[in-house]
């Protein structure tokens, strides 16, 4: 049992990284980028061509510059008038269509994986592995530095006021479409974040970009979307359910377990006021 | 007469149905395409009515589609059902699951709806893919035998054509009636549709259970045309691709889906590699949020008024030339 829960946490750290640029997202553009998880496989897939550290950043700038892309076509549809806001989620749909299609044709259906650690540290009798610790310490420290940067910068309080009333903070001269066009490079960022992460730990294929995203999102809505800083703790939830549905029940649960979490939250949480708005 | 004369769009796909079926019929190889693209074309609607009219951004069509397939091969091979009633149980099972999950996520926003049918949607796979016992996991069903007096390729090719005609009828039927205005009020504006008296769950929820209906008989046709069926066959890919469709044909327009479908298909034959598609179909589809939000058919009335200005006398003549063109 504890075993279960103490690899549920090293790996839901993962969900945790991948649900931050969604939390972010929502807060400042009202909308989701259904391509965070293309991010990731794309950051996977180039960081096995390159070796060694070069590779990891590669990689990022890789992710990076994919998720510019989306800003890109963001700033285009909201130029040509695009108020709503499934829209932006539509778009960034094909765009994660593209990606994983893209990887499939450049690099195949082979599995992106690389052991980092043959060793594995015991704990009282639990073993612990090293990626894990290391992936949850990113987690913690990425979550930290985004809580500094929100809560105690300046660029963290356009934002904020981005968010919370784009209209009043576009008189207060604050430049609301650049800070969207910046969370999109941050969920870049932080997609590729996860994505060397899941190389190193469980690994993933071109297929996985949809359902790294349903996940991210799974973690981001959990403890309620506005705040990014419950994402971490959203996604330790969430790993921790699916460590212990691999252990107590068959892979078809286990399998299932992201899905059936954003059913069960979007259908018993009062989400509707967290997302609330109608249609413009 | 006059109540087909007043659905312009039915007769429009009647004319269309009839032509391209004859066309066809030439070439086996043909036959069979078109009725794949045919099924394709049920799913691409089904997910017009839901996206286009209920606003319910669907990605799980193709699994209701595959629900449906399923329902199709377990109660003709498990339970010797003659087939042709399997039909009722290919539509209604997607239909319930469809009006279930609506009832619990409309009260949300589009955004959370749209996260909820994908995840439906996976759920929906894996537990096909897992439930060996009855549907054969990875391994799929095969020897589903056909529908009755239905037994060569051309026959199943104008049954799928002549129900695509049916469902553009129920459609532009539901669009024209009181549900149908209903539910444009809905997607413009929630809370005026609640003053004016509409249950909006409701109307969302039985809306969406109806493109569900018409994704689960497309499934039906599918398992009963290849006579086998997997988890593969009708999967995430098929939601995605009808949802692309759907968008780059037009989904608010009856037609678009059908236009975006049979555009797709004529194109994606044209491709160098198979893994391309997907690039494809994004690129086409993020090409087309940009130049024109309301689809490839959406165009149509601008490029005729422009035709019609540009011709000055002889332009009736020249909008009426073109007026086919508007239906593809």
């Amino acid at each position: 049992m504890t075993e279960y829960i103490v690899r549920g946490i090293q790996a839901g750290s993962i969900y945790g990284l991948l649900a931050l640029p969604m939390s972010l997202l929502f807060a400042t553009a009202g909308t989701i980028d259904f391509a965070v998880g293309a991010y990731a496989l794309l950051a996977a897939a180039v960081a096995t061509i390159v070796a060694g550290p070069l590779g990891i950043a590669v990689a990022i700038v890789a992710a990076i510059t994919a998720a510019a892309g989306m800003g890109v076509i963001f700033l285009v549809l909201t130029r040509i008038g695009t108020k709503d806001h499934i829209v932006f989620a539509l778009a960034s749909f094909g765009l994660a269509v593209a990606i994983a299609s893209f990887i499939l044709w450049q690099f195949g259906t082979q599995a992106f994986v690389r052991a980092s650690f043959s060793q594995f540290w015991s704990l009282g009798g639990i073993r612990i592995s090293p990626q894990g610790v290391i992936n949850l310490g990113l987690g913690a420290l990425v979550t930290l530095l985004l809580y500094l940067l929100l809560y105690w910068s300046d660029l963290g309080r356009m934002m904020r006021a981005a968010a919370a009333n784009p209209s009043g903070a576009e008189l207060a001269g604050i430049p609301v479409a650049r800070i969207q066009f910046g969370t999109y490079l941050a969920g870049g960022l932080l997609g590729g974040l996860a994505g060397i992460m899941i190389l190193y730990s469980a690994g993933l294929d071109f297929t996985a970009s949809l359902s790294l995203t349903l996940g991210g999102f799974g973690a981001a809505i959990i403890f309620g979307i506005t705040s990014p800083l419950r994402c971490l703790l959203g996604g330790i939830a969430m790993g921790v359910a699916e460590a212990l549905a691999a252990g107590y029940t068959s892979g078809m649960v286990t399998a299932m377990v992201p899905f059936l979490f954003v059913l069960i939250v979007l259908s018993v949480s009062n989400l509707g006021g967290a997302m609330a708005g109608d249609r413009p | 007469m006059r109540g087909l004369m007043s659905r312009p769009n039915t007769m429009i796909m009647l004319g269309l149905a009839i032509a391209s079926v004859a066309l066809a019929a030439r070439d086996p190889v043909w036959i069979d395409t078109w009725v794949i693209v045919g099924v394709y074309v049920l799913i691409a609607l089904s997910t017009g009515i839901s996206y286009g009219q209920a606003g319910i951004l669907s990605m799980s069509q193709g699994a209701f589609a595959a629900i449906g397939g399923y329902a199709a091969a377990v109660s003709t091979l498990r339970f010797r059902l003659p087939p042709g009633i399997d039909l009722l149980i290919a539509a209604a099972l997607p239909a319930l699951l469809a009006y279930g999950l609506a009832r619990l996520v409309t009260r949300l926003t589009p955004l959370a709806t749209a996260l909820a049918t994908l995840a439906l949607g996976s759920v929906i796979e894996i537990a096909l893919r897992n439930m060996d016992n009855i549907t054969g996991g990875y391994i799929g069903l095969a020897g589903i035998p056909g529908i009755g007096i239905i037994d060569t390729p051309l026959k199943y090719c104008v049954l799928v054509w002549a129900l695509i005609c049916l469902c553009v009828l129920m459609y532009e039927n539901l669009v024209n009636s009181p549900f149908g205005r209903a539910l444009n009020v809905i997607r413009h504006d929630r809370t005026r549709a609640q003053a004016d008296g509409v249950n909006v769950p409701q109307l969302l929820s039985g809306a969406f259970a109806f493109s569900a209906a018409i994704a689960g008989s497309a499934g039906w046709l599918y398992a009963h045309y290849i006579s086998y069926i997997s988890p593969n066959s009708l999967d995430t890919h098929t939601s995605i691709s009808a949802l692309l469709m759907t968008v780059i044909g037009g989904s608010g327009i009856i037609l678009g889906p059908l236009a975006g479908t049979v555009f797709l298909d004529v194109l994606v034959r044209h491709l160098p590699a198979q893994e391309l598609q997907g690039m494809f179909y994004g690129g086409a589809l993020i090409l087309i949020l940009i130049l024109a939000p309301t689809g490839l058919l959406g165009l149509m009335p601008a490029l005729l008024a422009r035709l019609r200005v540009h011709r000055g006398p002889r332009g009736t003549i020249k909008a009426a030339t073109a007026k086919p063109e508007a239906t593809l």
